[in-house]
């Protein structure tokens, strides 16, 4: 991705007031971006909150109880769970597929491709319904089940993932260093474990980040096809639904979304930062752009 | 120079490779994908395809009484119309708003770039009933602005949540950030040297824009419009969160008219599928349209 | 209408790097200078001074007699070359080469004259309407070309217009740029960091070396009398030798002994491959033929020497006919004329 330079501007004048207007815009668009954050945490604190733009009074009571309701810790650790199992499978499942695209079978890649543009044609609520109506025909006994929904939000992640991993390994030259391992006598294995895996590393976490980050925060899946299971939208959809007779429930919201958003927040920094040199490739026609440019 | 030793203990010959048959070569090369495949086939492709199915299903055989149901209640048509004026108000502000940030942030400098980029990726991930929660929590009848906006004096009466303007604000939210992210790549085709160029020539800076960088800017600025109003049409959590399900939806929405049946009317499965099936034709020809875009835009570059 | 192009004194730093150290340049009318130089030197900073593209710190540069220093780039009377070509790829070859004129607001019938002129000028009827993603790279130069003259700017600012291009294309297109130059009589700057091709079309060529100009010169002066001992090095290809003074005196055995450069005790020398005379008979400094290379017209020997217990390596080029004999290990003695040696103080 290149950055192009700011041309040189000759009139002191009028840079002088283009770069203020573009640091107003940049003031504005910021305080925009951290103004709900801001609202969640301070409903996180907030005491008595009836009149102005700030709280009467501050407590930590809404911590406190947030912590030590098995409902909501119960529904984080499940989140948690699921999150972490779809990035496992994701990677499982994509990394062998993505390689051997590149390296032996050309004609697996289009397939994929079609595969990972469904999850963009196609709402989550749309998949959802659907896996539920096939579920019920196939098989009944996993309709409602934790394993279900895993493999739901696997099956609408794995498109983040696949072009995270893609991208790494086209970077990393895997159809070279493949070649370069069979001429050095390695099995396949061999090499996907000591050449393809180390020099991919980025794109696997980011690809991980991403599909967790993916399944953490995915509500109409949950709803539709989990039924049974728990997870932290699940309990914030009822929460919000019911804050009005039960008080302190709102507070409680407060806190774990901004547990949510403190951990969007930290794993964002890690992709971004893992992905400094390059275009993370989000969307199938901007990752052609991408690598136009690139080449 | 040259004496032919003996092939014997020591030397290296490769060992004989039993001929495969057709069946075993087909495996090694489908093999390693066939997990993901089986994925994308049971969990993607057979649900969306068993939901077009079934939109046509009737008691006997293939029949269009669902879509005419469908299409004949009142509140579905509101639906649709709401969505779709919903997806292009939502792209459009998405498109306003984005496009010159993006473009912005795409020249600056690597490390405020990244610290940009971070919020955004955050901002863009950030939807679901989180942000449903976070707008109230801003916005609500008892939320910070509006609190603040009281207080002060101003006679202040924030829109309803699940109104149109609610919603538009909410998704705008998340849609903004994602249209920078998925237009800031695009945004590196514009050379330096165009415009280095175009000044020896003695072109002015709205000259540039209007005869080089619009013009070829322009099919990725469309791309993103379309990607925000296809996202925007499927959005359930969000909605979910501010309009409420359960009967008492506030602002009519195919996703949440599909979520509605689907959690209160049992035999309801066929014309949720209806909706469902609408709502992926309208994806589908938006995604279409986009590949095409692009396709075309790249043929100058 | 050209202008002679007057730069003052210019300096331009960026951060912790002085690109450009007070240089000054006369540029006349109609002429081709090129500035040749290693990565570094500063010949593309200067160019860019020139088009505005860069604002130097301190110093003047007029175009003609118009103080330039402080005018924005567009309203410099100047035409540019980029070394990527840089046209616009959703405009056809005619377009581009049009677009100085339509940004400029002529009349139509003027822009369809003029750029019909261009397109026969550098030989792009044919392709007049391609897109750039269409034509090769020596066809997008000369459309970059067209485009740089279509305004008649008072000067041509070329910056690397080969180095994308392959070898052959290369030189036909070089010969292509002097002769619309030539045509036109458009003052022109070159920048290029092959000496031999700035040699080739070049009115005059500037040495810059750290963003100072290290000499001036028409290519056949630059080429026998090197100022320093940088240019030396940089123009045509030499012999470099270090030998240490004696008596005032510097030599290489019998092949050759000059004087010395004033107060050092060591000489580097200089003396061009071609001006080594090698023999069989005995008269000169003996020397070893390492070995050979075949170039076609001419064969480039080897040397090993003995100079003063240590060993000196040289090249001799002669035509390959006369090296037919001279195999790796043959005998043979040299000569070099004092005319064609230059000596300069080790250390200056």
């Amino acid at each position: 991705m290149t950055a192009a330079a700011a041309p040189a501007i000759h009139r002191p004048r009028s840079r002088l007031n283009r770069r203020l207007a573009t640091q107003v815009f940049f003031l504005l668009a910021a305080l925009y971006f951290l103004l709900p954050l801001v609202a969640v945490l301070i409903f996180t604190f907030a005491g008595r909150w009836t009149a102005n733009i700030l709280p009467d009074s501050y407590t930590l009571d809404w911590w406190a109880q947030a912590l030590g309701n098995p409902d909501l810790v119960g529904s984080f650790w499940t989140s948690i769970v699921l999150a972490t199992g779809t990035a496992i499978l994701d990677i499982l499942f994509v990394v062998p597929a993505a390689y051997w695209a590149r390296v032996r079978n050309r004609r697996l890649r289009p397939i994929i491709e079609l595969g990972a543009a469904i999850p963009f044609c196609l709402p989550y609520i749309v998949i959802a319904f659907g896996i539920l109506q096939l579920s019920g025909i196939v098989v009944p006994a996993l309709q409602g089940t934790f394993l279900l929904l895993m493999l739901g939000h696997t099956a609408i992640a794995f498109p983040f993932v696949y072009w995270a991993v893609d991208a790494a390994m086209a970077a990393a030259g895997v159809e070279r260093l493949s070649e370069a391992g069979e001429a050095c006598g390695a099995t396949p294995i061999q090499i996907i474990r000591r050449v393809i895996l180390p020099n991919i590393t980025p794109g696997l976490v980011t690809g991980s980040i991403l599909a967790f980050a993916t399944s953490f925060g995915e509500f109409a899946m949950a709803q539709v096809v989990g039924r049974g299971v728990r997870t932290v939208p699940i309990w914030s959809a009822e929460a919000l639904r019911s804050y009005i007779s039960a008080p302190g429930t709102f507070n409680q919201l407060a806190v774990i979304t901004f547990i949510t958003f403190a951990l969007l927040f930290v794993l964002s920094v890690v992709i971004v930062y893992l992905n400094r040199s390059q275009t993370v490739r989000l969307v199938p026609g901007a990752a052609e752009v991408g690598e136009a440019e690139r080449a | 120079m040259a004496t032919t030793a003996p092939a014997e203990a020591g030397t290296i010959t490769a060992p004989a490779r039993p001929r495969r048959s057709v069946g075993q070569r087909w495996v090694a090369l489908w093999l390693p994908a066939l997990p993901l495949l089986v994925i994308i086939g049971a969990l993607l492709l057979a649900p969306a395809l068993l939901l077009i199915v079934q939109s046509f299903s009737g008691n006997s055989g293939l029949t269009l009484d669902l879509w005419a149901r469908v299409l004949g209640s009142a509140l579905n048509r509101e639906a649709i119309v709401t969505s779709v004026v919903l997806g292009v108000t939502c792209a459009t502000i998405a498109t306003i708003i984005g496009a010159p940030m993006a473009w912005l942030i795409s020249r600056m400098f690597p490390r405020s770039r990244a610290g940009w980029l971070a919020l955004l990726n955050v901002a863009a991930n950030f939807g679901g009933i989180g942000l449903a929660f976070a707008y109230i929590a801003v916005l609500g009848t008892q939320g910070m602005i509006t609190l603040g906006l009281q207080g002060a004096g101003l006679g202040f009466v924030p829109p309803r949540p699940s109104s149109f303007i609610g919603l538009t604000a909410a998704y705008s939210y998340t849609n903004v950030p994602l249209f920078v992210l998925l237009t800031i790549p695009a945004m590196g085709i514009l050379r330096a040297e165009w415009w280095e160029a175009a000044q020896t020539a003695s072109a002015t800076r709205w000259q540039f824009w209007r005869m080089i960088g619009i013009p070829v800017l322009t099919p990725f600025i469309a791309g993103g419009w379309l990607l925000i109003f296809t996202w925007s049409i499927g959005i359930y959590g969000i909605a979910y969160g501010l309009a409420g399900g359960g009967g008492a939806a506030a602002i009519a929405l195919i996703t949440l008219q599909i979520g509605n049946i689907l959690g209160t009317d049992v035999f309801g499965a066929g014309r949720a599928a209806v909706l469902a099936v609408l709502l992926m034709a309208m994806a589908t020809a938006s995604l279409v349209i986009y590949r095409r875009l692009l396709r075309r835009a790249l043929r100058w570059l | 209408m050209t202008s002679g192009v007057s730069l003052q004194d210019v300096r331009k730093s960026f951060g912790n790097v002085q690109a450009l150290d007070g240089v000054s340049l006369e540029i006349e009318s109609g002429e081709l200078i090129a500035l040749l130089g290693p990565s570094g030197c500063g010949k593309t900073t200067l160019l860019r001074s020139v088009a505005g593209l860069e604002q130097p710190d301190e110093g003047r540069i007029l175009i003609g007699d118009r103080d330039v220093t402080d005018v924005p780039t567009r309203e410099r009377p100047i035409g540019m070359v980029f070394q990527s070509y840089a046209l616009f790829p959703n405009m056809t070859v005619r377009q581009n080469i049009a677009f100085p004129l339509t940004v400029r607001r002529r009349p139509a019938a003027e822009i369809k004259a003029r750029t019909d002129e261009m397109l026969e000028l550098v030989n792009l009827v044919p392709q007049a309407d391609r897109y750039p993603n269409q034509i090769s790279g020596g066809q997008a130069q000369r459309s970059a070309l067209g485009r740089a003259l279509a305004p008649a700017p008072d000067v041509l600012l070329l910056d690397e217009p080969l180095s994308a291009l392959d070898a052959l294309v290369r030189t036909r297109l070089r010969d292509e740029i002097r002769r619309v130059q030539q045509l036109v009589k458009t003052t022109a700057i070159y920048v290029t960091h092959d000496q031999s091709e700035a040699m080739a079309i070049a009115d005059r060529v500037a040495v810059l070396n750290h963003g100072r100009v290290e000499q001036i010169a028409a290519p056949p002066d630059l080429y026998e009398t090197p100022a320093t001992q940088f240019s030396a090095t940089f123009v045509g290809s030499r012999n470099a030798l270090e030998l240490p003074v004696r008596e005032g005196q510097v030599s290489l055995g019998n092949a050759f002994s000059v004087a010395a450069p004033a107060g050092a005790s060591r000489a580097m020398v200089f003396f061009r491959p071609e001006d080594v005379e090698v023999g069989s008979n005995g008269v000169g400094h003996p020397a070893t033929v390492e070995f050979k290379i075949f170039l076609g017209a001419t064969s480039r020997l080897h040397l090993v020497a003995d100079s003063d217990g240590q060993q000196a390596r040289f090249y001799a080029d002669l035509p390959s006919r006369r090296a037919v004999a001279l195999e790796p290990g043959t005998r043979v003695s040299v000569r070099v004329a004092p005319g064609d040696v230059r000596a300069f103080p080790i250390g200056g």
